[in-house]
């Protein structure tokens, strides 16, 4: 019994750190309609970026730095390339951004090498225990610090002047620009989150007791993405749903692998798009996806 | 003479660097006045409007000459954000409200722009004030509200910046004539406040009461200009937008298409009826449409009540009522949209209720949309031939390989979809893109795209909002026309009741998704119930 909750433990926390990933996917395209495919790439650089700084500043300051620059790339991202796509088939889009991963990738990749940089353990190597649940610290602390942002992206998006201006810009761009409401603006904070966010689950993806910064982090985001679309693509709390649903999955995979040997070894991979396909071929719109349901 | 606090000089605008929309359109707002700006469809309204506020690109237009001035400031470096930061805010054409988002949070999309969040308050507590209506439903979504309601919602979100003008696109567009009374009096209290406003209202009978002065405009450019009084004296308007009175019911009224027009105005074409032979393909007939007992519930909304009428074959069928009264629900079962809750819906001796959409589309049953539903970026040529998939014959295969009888049929066709381009008055328009047209060009293309498909029972919902008493006087010709040629049954939905009831032959009247009245049109114009629930008292007067 203890085991199972334990492997469930692991898998909420897995879940929420994999919905930070998912809503950035979300905020990017509802503020400017392109799938990012480049998601995982910026995470990783935010993650290289904190690995790197981290022995000469100290890790706060390389997290700050970290999140700010994967924040950063993101806005240049979007300034320098989408922008210029706006009237462009949304598709193009795609393409263009699955391009730029590779390109960052492989830049990461080069720059990183066979090494894995290690994180190290900024949160401590202890453990957690709690009615007879053993998790790691860091791991507990992955779990509050993404339910603190769901918190504060709620308190953005339903509180504050720019949340309800994002809004209304995702909903009819056209209309909000005719509010005063700058479009580049709003897609800049787009992507600056969605950067941010990425950046903070790739701190946590990549420290004790994972292993560190690795060219394959940037691979987590690939799982985030059947989060995203089986939460129903423009929904936030789809996209956070959808991330423990993927989490949990994964981690009850992984767990009980011996018992389910007869799949073979490494099911766990391919759990999040067994997941996304059964979900989808009951909800085609996703969990929380706007059905389209217009009014005719 | 007051201040001007706009002022639009010799100005031209083009679409997609090609499309003509406005040649030296020069036009002046003074301080604290109301002026309204009437034209036909395509004229260049809402271009107007739009090169205006500075939104024109997002549509694909540009400003090819000419200055406009706001406060004497140049608008020609500025954009959108800085316009509305100026205290000039356009509430657009449709509405336009944000769907998913609450009536507050719609609002507080609109004060965007205000920094102070003291005066945000303050403004949210005048639009209150403005409109009880919506305090009332402040927590609920925008998609939610009736027509009316959402148009108040629209008018309020751009009154968040208070606004020292404000610019109405069509604010009475899809609205019953009592609310239309309502809005017209709403413009009339904002202008008390103080707000000047530029106002585009294609019921030129409000425009022209809560307007001070007005602008004609005509194919682009200026054609007339005065006080409101002095326009509304002029045969011209009055004949081309201001039609007949309401309560005299214009069964035989001459169409004001035959008026004489101003020289560098030219009417619409009217389509001379016989000269346009539409020929069906498959000799099927009308029959007749008998809802009984229908019922539609959304969740614990129920929109439809045991309503019931029969359409006899080969006649036009109004339904009138209020805003929110179930009308487009109704149509929308009809076309198989909507899912009956209950009650049965016979064409002939078909069960309509229970069939899927293409089945009942199979039947010969076309429709047009209340927000219209074309593909925007194909030209109208393309979007009228979608309408014939119904009845056309050569398969994939035969039309990919183009062999001689694909391509004889679609010789074929793309003359059919002429013919009814024609017949329409759309004819110019067939290789343009329709995200080039105006609001009631694709109103024009969506009734021919219905047309295209032969139907012999069309259902229309709002076939003329938005256009001039003169060019609804002309689409009635045209479904006259091809009522009579084709011998099919018309289900209409029209707030326009010169149109309604020079056109329909019996009427029937919804109220909160009841049936409060049915009979010929002069019985319906004269029942206490309607004059109550939805003509008002100025018809009755």
């Amino acid at each position: 019994m203890s085991y199972l909750l334990t492997q469930l433990a692991n898998g909420l926390s897995y879940g929420l750190v994999l919905g930070l990933i998912a809503v950035g996917f979300v905020i990017v395209f509802t503020a400017t309609g392109v799938l990012n495919f480049a998601h995982g790439s910026v995470l990783l650089a935010g993650a290289y970026l904190v690995a790197v700084l981290q022995p000469t500043v100290g890790f706060w300051a390389a997290a700050a730095v970290g999140i700010a620059g994967a924040a950063l790339l993101g806005v240049l991202i979007n300034a320098v390339l989408v922008r210029n796509l706006a009237e462009a088939n949304p598709g193009t889009a795609a393409i263009l951004m699955l391009g730029v991963d590779i390109l960052l990738l492989t830049e990461l990749t080069r720059r990183i090498g066979n090494r894995v940089i290690p994180m190290g353990a900024p949160w401590g190597a202890d453990r957690v225990e709690f009615a007879g649940v053993s998790l790691p610290t860091s791991r507990a602390l992955a779990a509050l610090v993404a339910v603190v942002l769901f918190a504060a992206l709620w308190f953005l998006f339903a509180r504050t002047r720019t949340g309800v201006a994002m809004r209304a810009a995702a909903a009819d761009g056209d209309t909000a620009s005719l509010m005063g409401i700058r479009l580049s603006r709003t897609g800049a904070a787009g992507w600056a989150l969605a950067g941010a966010l990425a950046a903070i689950a790739g701190i946590f993806l990549a420290s004790f007791p994972a292993p560190g910064v690795a060219p394959t982090v940037a691979l987590s985001a690939f799982a985030a993405i059947p989060a995203w679309v089986l939460g129903g693509f423009d929904s936030v709390v789809g996209a956070i749903v959808g991330g423990l649903v993927v989490g949990v999955a994964t981690a009850l995979a992984v767990g009980y692998e011996a018992e389910l040997h007869v799949l073979g070894s490494g099911f766990g991979e391919v759990v999040p798009y067994l997941v996304m396909i059964l979900v989808l071929l009951v909800r085609p719109s996703g969990l929380f996806g706007s059905k389209e349901a217009v009014r005719v | 003479m007051p201040d001007p606090i706009l002022t639009v000089d010799d100005l031209a605008v083009a679409y997609d660097g090609a499309v003509q929309a406005l040649r030296g359109v020069s036009l002046r707002v003074d301080t604290g006045s109301v002026v309204a700006v009437l034209g036909s469809n395509g004229a260049g309204k809402t271009t107007l409007l739009r090169a205006i506020s500075r939104s024109l690109g997002a549509v694909g237009g540009a400003v090819t000459a000419g200055t406009i001035r706001f406060q004497g400031e140049d608008l020609a470096r500025r954009d959108a954000s800085w316009v509305v930061r100026a205290g000039l805010v356009q509430a657009p054409e449709g509405r336009r409200i944000f769907r998913d988002l609450t009536v507050e949070d719609n609002l507080r999309a609109g004060g965007y722009t205000v920094r102070d969040a003291v005066a945000r308050k303050e403004a949210a507590d005048r639009v209150f004030d403005l409109f009880p209506i919506l305090a009332e439903r402040r927590h609920q979504r925008g998609g939610l509200l009736s027509g009316g309601q959402q148009q108040m919602l629209a008018m309020g979100r751009a009154l968040m910046t208070s606004p020292t003008l404000l610019l109405l696109d069509e604010p009475s567009l899809g609205l019953a004539p009592q609310l239309v009374e309502q809005i017209g009096d709403i413009i009339a209290q904002i202008h008390a406040q103080g707000t000047s406003v530029l106002l585009i209202e294609q019921n030129a009978a409000m425009g022209l009461r809560v307007a001070d002065r007005a602008y004609v405009l005509e194919v682009g450019a200026v054609a007339a200009e005065g006080s409101s009084a002095e326009l509304a004296a002029t045969d011209d308007i009055r004949d081309r937008y201001l039609g007949v009175s309401v309560a005299a019911p214009a069964a035989d009224a001459p169409p004001a298409a035959d008026a004489p027009a101003a020289p560098d105005a030219p009417a619409p074409p009217a389509p001379a009826p016989g000269a346009v032979h539409l020929q069906r393909s498959s000799a099927a007939d009308a029959r007749q449409l008998r809802v009984a007992d229908l019922t539609v519930r959304f969740g614990g909304i129920t929109a439809l009540a045991d309503v019931s009428f029969t359409v006899e074959a080969g006649s036009i069928h109004a339904l009138i009522g209020p805003n929110g009264a179930g009308k487009s629900t109704c149509i929308n079962v009809l076309g198989g949209a909507y899912r009956a809750t209950s009650g049965t819906v016979h064409y002939g001796d078909q069960v309509l209720s229970t069939l899927p959409a293409h089945r009942i589309a199979d039947l010969g049953i076309a429709r047009t949309f209340q927000n219209i539903s074309l593909s925007l970026d194909a030209s109208v040529e393309d979007n009228l031939l979608v309408g014939r998939h119904r009845v056309m014959r050569a398969g994939t295969l035969s039309q990919a390989l183009r062999l001689p009888r694909a391509r004889r049929e679609e010789r074929a066709e793309r003359d059919a979809v002429r013919r009814i381009a024609a017949l329409l008055g759309i004819e110019r328009l067939l290789d343009r893109s329709t995200h080039t047209l105006s609001y009631g060009d694709r109103k024009r293309v969506e009734l021919g795209r219905a047309l295209a498909a032969e139907p012999t029972l069309l259902l229309l919902d709002e076939p003329v909002a938005g256009m001039t008493h003169g060019e609804s006087t002309v689409m009635a010709d045209a479904i006259r026309a091809v009522q009579q040629e084709l011998g099919l049954s018309v289900i209409l939905v029209e707030h326009d009741m010169p149109f309604v009831m020079g056109l329909a032959e019996r009427v029937t009247v919804l109220d909160f998704g009841r049936c409060i009245a049915e009979g010929t049109p002069r019985e319906v114009q004269r029942d206490p119930e309607v004059l109550r629930a939805y003509l008002g008292t100025e018809a009755a007067a």
